[in-house]
């Protein structure tokens, strides 16, 4: 009964990983298609988007189904929770991908725009986040984890200033104010990426150690 | 010293009961002919004291017992051990040494008496119970006047006298102590015997067993054991001549592995990594040793990769497939896959061959590029030239006005494919005396370069109202063939001008340090997004197709500043910030100590 339960877990995994690396994909290629205004790769991560959704109610089910057949106690069942939680994010992530590939279709104009944001290192930072979730689930790394939930804090305040920026551009006359616009939706969408970024890492941290890391303020860390 | 004791208590034992019961079978039989002599000796004097006795007798029991039978009986019986007993013809006892005839009853039933009533000289050995002891019976018949009259009977107990026998217990306990002892330090000897060579034996097999396939048994003296050790050590040096071919293989398989620039993986069948080598372990950024064993999916987190993976495993024939992984910047790969199979044609593995295509890929899109680049460029204005020349021709040329404009036009044209074409010629000769090394090079100052490229450059900067400042000390010198570098810095300079707002402020200086000379070009136009930078150097390379055109490049300028930097031995650089504006660096290298011009 174990080995068919070890045998159940494994498959979880390798879907969890698959649907976390799918995400990922999908998440740089928004990204370039905002860097480069391809708007046939934004084209393509809107499509994709299906894949994404099939991927989690694959998932999901299959938790279920390991719930239901094995009746799991401690790590096996934290795993699955943590599972059933982080599958949710993801999915937000993908979704969050599809609205970044969304402002490109609206911004794919040939001229040039002249944007004073910056959101290159948002976007790193954001990437960055994703991936060292994902690394810290696959290999059980809580210090990793930990990083990330503190590293959400820098992007609320990258967000925070360009909001001023923004706010302050659209002030001026003669700016494209529907381009810019759609440039300061990419931040904002950059930051619930982040958000969904550090929910994954709060799984990780409930997976490992059983405690819920939510809501503790930022004097916790 | 464990083994000894085993062996020694599987011998020692076993020989004990050997020795003890062979010396209790020679104790037992040599009792018994003792016991047998004894009996006989005692019959043998039972029956001579009988005759004595019977000659005693005579007369005296027919034709009637005399009185003093008894006594007399008594009194020799007195001193004797042994005990006599006369009975007459019916068995009734007439005197007896010990007992009192009267009250003893009939003696006609003992079986000695019987036979000797009859004439027979008998013997036997009874127990007595009432004397607790086996005694021997010897009874003679009394004849008298040529018939029995009776009969007269000895007895003597059977046991020796203890007396006797203990010389006799006494000499077989030592004898069997000696002997015990004897076969004891037997016992030890040959299980020692056999038990080192053993021993040291197991010495050697727990060392092979250990992996020290060097050390050799010593030979023991014994054949068999002599054999067993030889063939030990055969087998160890067979042993170890393979593992060293095995060894070897693995280590030049490692080594092929290792040196190959193609990412090689090997998975099995369930998708878990099973080796990397050092290009696949620098091409996806893992560590070889932490990936042992993981899923696939784990280790590489790309969808590509995966489905490739998959595809690979479930193939009959071996697959090919393209995987980019997404990055700053992205990188294109080419992948090959086979299935590994045993000697039965199961599958047990996978094995991927990836080779790092991305600058192919880059080198292809260039070309690409250029080629339509190029086209469009020449493409252009040949086709507003042919459409002006065939409207003067269709009759626009009878009205001056029109055809004189029409005309300025096509010159204009004419002028820009001109310049296109001599930019091209200019890029190649470049990049043709580069190779040929027909450039002269001398150390000039880099202020009579700034110079004349200031007188170039200022109608163009006026017109536009932007403003030009050079900025170089007297000293800064550099190896270089002014003309090229002139063209270089008009090119850049022109770039400045064309990019920046009216009113702003372009900025030419040149800095020497110890590794060369720097010239920055800096402008606070509207910059470049960072993802065009590595491309804006090369051929027909517009970040905005529509502006620069509008403004009269070739889009070949930079690329010819490029090839001059490269011609000159340094490099050119830029560093941009959409919105702030862009500068642009030429490095020189250094003039070495002894240049010759």
């Amino acid at each position: 009964m174990r080995v068919r339960l070890q045998r159940d877990i494994e498959k979880l995994n390798k879907l969890v990983v698959s649907l976390g690396a799918l995400v990922e994909q999908r998440f740089r290629m928004a990204m370039k298609a905002v860097e480069c205004r391809d708007a046939d790769l934004a084209g393509k991560v809107i499509d994709g988007d299906i894949e994404i959704d099939h991927k989690e109610v694959d998932l999901e089910e299959e938790c279920l189904k390991i719930l239901a057949l094995h009746q799991p106690v401690a790590d096996h069942l934290r795993y699955i929770v943590a599972v059933l939680k982080l599958n949710n994010d993801l999915e937000r992530i993908g979704d969050l991908a599809v609205n970044i590939a969304e402002r490109v279709e609206a911004m794919s104009q040939p001229e040039h725009v002249r944007s004073p944001f910056d959101y290159y290192t948002m976007a790193q930072r954001a990437g960055e986040m994703l991936g060292n979730s994902l690394d810290a689930l696959v290999n059980r790394d809580l210090d990793l984890a930990y990083q990330v939930c503190a590293a959400d804090d820098d992007v609320d305040y990258m967000k925070s200033a360009m909001q001023a920026q923004f706010i302050n551009e659209i002030r001026k006359d003669d700016i494209d104010a529907e381009a810019m616009t759609n440039m300061f939706l990419v931040s904002r969408h950059l930051e619930r990426i982040a958000d969904h970024a550090t929910n994954i890492a709060e799984d990780v941290i409930y997976m490992i150690t059983g405690e819920i890391h939510r809501h503790r303020g930022a004097d916790f860390m | 010293m464990r083994k000894r004791p085993r062996l020694l208590w599987q011998l020692y034992p076993s020989h004990l009961l050997m020795i003890v019961l062979s010396l209790a079978a020679m104790g037992g039989f040599s009792y018994k002919a003792l016991k047998q002599v004894w009996e006989d000796k005692i019959v043998t004097e039972l029956r001579s004291q009988a005759l004595l006795v019977a000659r005693l007798a005579t007369g005296k029991i027919s034709p009637a017992p005399a009185a003093d039978l008894d006594a007399v009986v008594k009194e020799i019986g007195k001193n004797a051990s042994v005990r006599i007993t006369i009975v007459d013809r019916s068995g009734t006892v007439l005197a007896d040494s010990l007992g009192d005839p009267p009250r003893m009853d009939s003696h006609a039933v003992r079986p000695e008496i019987k036979r000797a009533l009859k004439g027979e000289i008998a013997d036997t050995m009874r127990h007595s119970f009432s004397l607790n002891t086996d005694m021997i019976y010897v009874a003679m018949p009394l004849e008298q006047d040529g018939g029995i009259v009776g009969a007269v009977r000895l007895a003597q107990p059977v046991s020796p006298p203890a007396r006797f026998l203990r010389p006799f217990w006494n000499e077989i306990f030592w004898a069997a102590l000696v002997i015990v002892t004897y076969g004891g330090l037997m016992t030890l000897y040959v299980s020692s015997r056999i038990s080192k060579p053993l021993r040291s034996i197991r010495e050697g097999a727990t060392r092979f067993a250990g992996g020290d396939l060097q050390y050799r048994l010593d030979v023991p003296s014994s054949e068999e054991f002599a054999d067993l050790a030889e063939a030990m050590n055969a087998m160890a040096a067979q042993l170890n001549a393979r593992i060293s071919t095995v060894v070897e293989q693995r280590n030049e398989l490692e080594g092929v592995l290792s040196g190959m620039v193609e990412a090689v993986l090997v998975v099995d069948t369930n998708e878990r990594v099973l080796r990397v080598n050092q290009a696949a372990e620098k091409l996806f950024n893992i560590d070889a040793r932490k990936v042992a064993n993981r899923t696939v999916h784990e280790v590489i987190r790309n969808t590509d990769f995966h489905s490739f993976v998959s595809k690979t495993l479930s193939a009959e024939s071996p697959v090919e497939g393209e995987i980019v992984i997404l990055g700053d910047p992205d990188s294109y790969l080419q992948a090959h896959g086979v299935t590994l199979r045993n000697e039965a044609g199961q599958c047990i593995g996978g094995l991927v061959v990836i080779h790092d295509v991305t600058r192919l890929k880059n080198l292809e899109n260039i070309r690409r590029d250029f080629v339509a680049n190029v086209s469009h460029e020449l493409k252009t204005p040949v086709t507003s030239i042919k459409g002006f020349l065939e409207t003067l021709r269709e009759g626009a040329f009878q009205d001056p006005q029109h055809a004189e404009r029409f005309l300025d036009i096509i010159i204009r044209h004419t002028d820009r494919l001109s310049a296109i074409i001599e930019d091209l010629l200019s890029l190649s000769r470049i990049e043709r005396y580069a190779e040929k090394g027909g450039i002269n090079f001398e150390v000039g100052a880099i202020r009579s370069v700034f110079d004349s490229v200031s007188k170039i450059c200022a109608v163009r900067a006026e017109a536009k109202g932007v403003s030009l400042d050079f900025v170089v000390d007297e000293a800064v010198s550099a190896r270089m063939n002014a003309p090229l570098l002139e063209q270089a810095l008009v090119n850049l300079v022109d770039n400045a001008i064309k990019f920046s707002e009216s009113g702003s402020a372009v900025k030419v200086s040149a800095r020497q340090s110890a590794d060369g000379i720097s010239i920055h070009v800096e402008d606070q136009g509207c910059g470049i997004a960072k993802e065009q930078l590595p491309r804006i150097f090369e051929r027909f390379y517009r970040v905005d197709k529509g502006r620069s055109r509008a403004a009269g490049g070739t889009g070949l300028g930079l690329s010819i500043v490029k090839h001059i930097a490269v011609v000159h031995g340094g490099n050119v650089t830029v560093k941009s910030s959409p919105g702030r504006g862009s500068t642009f660096t030429v490095h020189l290298p250094a003039i070495a100590r002894n240049a010759n011009g």
